[in-house]
């Protein structure tokens, strides 16, 4: 292999995305099962990766906690994503009014600062996991829309574009079977930086308690529970942190790979 | 009617930022069935134009302002866009100057030209592969079934002209419009195009109206050739009759061209 980035990265997601897929076959304990008898057990044969101050298992936690921040991950940046595409390709394809439009929302959308919107969003609904995604997700489209309609500009002046109006496709056609696909490769790499941007806002939402709600473990909200043991149960802040960091890690080198090879 | 296009007065401007620029200034142009005519001029003289004008597939910044355009009897600047869809590709057919980049770098061959097949007639996919490999044959290239899984950037020039023929004649168009399909390519592959061209014209009966700038391949294609000079036609004749007797001093200019470069 000679991309040895994108090789890396492909590795850590690879084996996040199994421990997450295969989390009810391999983790040790139920994850929000309290055992009194085991508080804050530093790591040891039992509980690998010790356990918290409500003796529930951190290994476990942190395997179904990958199924959480994973999944927000994805599916935040797959709404990112969808409205990005159509939004961008009309902005880039027609032009005029229409691009002035949606360009001029793009610029709104932004103005404001996002974490702080998703906070008051989520503030008043409730935050729940579905919630979480999708205020995520509508949130992040931005660049997705701005980078769609940058390439779309460039592409539909090249030469096969006007050959396949003058072989009487339509603009539907043209858009989606020609346009978008051409477009792909940099929306790609966007994309998968914002996956990893998505995993760290959950993390963040979670952490001051307007993410996943407990006893459903996430990765940002194992730590909450660390804040207040910081002092004598350092486990519980640095496995949970180690993950959300080798997994942004392993998205960013994918991008990076997937852009050295993309040109 | 006679004729298969008839082009009156047709007037294209370029609207630019801050002026506007005339391109085709008042063309007529009529072109019979079965007929090859040869459009003849300079870079700039509107040739093109007046022919992305006639299916109205002209860049974003030009605005046909006047004149009509009829094919089969139809005014074709009255039709709408979808009405025109159905023109496009199915009753008038391009090929280009560069056809390397007139293809989708992201598709095979074969998917470009079953596309083409499926848009405009009712097949299904297997037919239309089928078909797809009938017009690689026809067009003489060698090995059809590989190159429908080729991509545009594996095939030389020459072999993206025919590849463009093949999806140009897919649906049998009436009138073919090929705009300088040779200027990029070696000259023994232009000879090889152009013998193709007429070919094919043979078999499918189409019209076929010829941009260049280079008169050498009016005497062996054109029936009739066409001047133009600065957004307006000036000399039209039979082929004969223009390297005979040409009148217009435009006319002399790009014979002279021709003569000079046979004579190295």
């Amino acid at each position: 292999m000679r991309n040895k980035l994108l090789f890396t990265g492909l590795i850590i997601i690879l084996f996040f995305s199994i421990i997450a897929i295969l989390a009810p076959l391999i983790s040790p304990y139920n994850p929000s099962e309290i055992d009194a008898d085991s508080l804050l057990v530093p790591p040891s044969p039992r509980h690998l990766l010790g356990t918290d101050s409500l003796g529930r298992d951190i290994l476990s936690r942190m395997i179904y906690g990958a199924r959480i921040s994973l999944s927000i991950g994805f599916i935040a940046v797959g709404i990112a994503l969808a409205i990005g595409l159509v939004l961008g390709a009309l902005a880039g394809f027609y032009g005029g009014l229409i691009d002035a439009l949606i360009m001029r929302f793009v610029d709104i959308m932004l103005c404001f600062p996002t974490f702080f919107l998703i906070l008051a969003v989520v503030a008043i609904l409730e935050p729940s996991i579905f919630n979480i995604m999708v205020i995520i997700g509508l949130t992040s489209w931005m660049g997705t829309a701005r980078l769609v309609r940058a390439e779309i500009l460039s592409l539909k002046e090249r030469e096969f574009i006007q050959a396949e109006i003058a072989i009487g496709a339509s603009d539907f056609r043209i858009i989606t079977r020609h346009l978008i696909p051409n477009a792909l490769g940099p929306v790609l790499v966007s994309a998968i930086l914002g996956i990893a941007g998505a995993i760290l806002l959950e993390s963040g939402l979670s952490f001051l308690g307007l993410g996943v709600q407990p006893p459903t473990a996430s990765w940002g909200n194992i730590l909450i529970e660390a804040k207040s043991t910081l002092g004598v149960a350092w486990w519980i802040t640095i496995f949970p942190g180690l993950a959300i960091l080798i997994t942004i890690l392993g998205f960013n080198l994918i991008a990076e790979g997937l852009k050295e090879k993309l040109g | 009617m006679e004729n298969l296009l008839e082009i009156r007065n047709l007037k294209v401007d370029f609207y630019l930022k801050d002026q506007v620029v005339n391109a085709v200034n008042g063309v007529n142009l009529d072109i019979g069935n079965n007929e090859v005519l040869l459009l003849a001029g300079e870079s700039g003289s509107g040739k093109t134009i007046s022919a992305l004008a006639i299916t109205r597939i002209l860049p974003s910044t030009a605005r046909i302002v006047s004149g009509s355009i009829f094919f089969e009897g139809r005014d074709l600047l009255a039709l709408d866009e979808a009405a025109l869809r159905m023109v496009r590709g199915a009753r008038i057919a391009y090929i280009f100057q560069e056809p390397t980049s007139y293809l989708n770098p992201v598709y095979s061959i074969g998917s470009q030209i079953i596309e083409t097949i499926m848009l405009h007639q009712n097949k299904n996919k297997l037919q239309a592969r089928q078909e797809a490999l009938e017009l690689l044959e026809l067009v003489k290239i060698k090995d059809p079934q590989r190159v429908l899984f080729d991509y545009p950037h594996q095939l030389s020039g020459g072999m993206n002209q025919r590849v463009f023929i093949a999806m140009s004649l897919a649906c049998v168009p009436k009138l073919l419009i090929a705009d300088e399909p040779t200027t990029s390519l070696d000259v023994t592959i232009e000879a090889q195009i152009l013998e193709l061209l007429l070919d094919l014209k043979k078999r499918f009966g189409f019209s076929l109206l010829f941009i260049t700038h280079n008169l050498s391949i009016a005497k062996k294609i054109a029936d009739r050739i066409s001047v133009m000079y600065k957004g307006k036609i000036v000399e039209e004749a039979a082929t004969a009759k223009i390297f005979d007797s040409p009148e217009h001093f435009h006319t002399r200019e790009l014979i002279r061209a021709y003569e000079k470069i046979g004579k190295l």
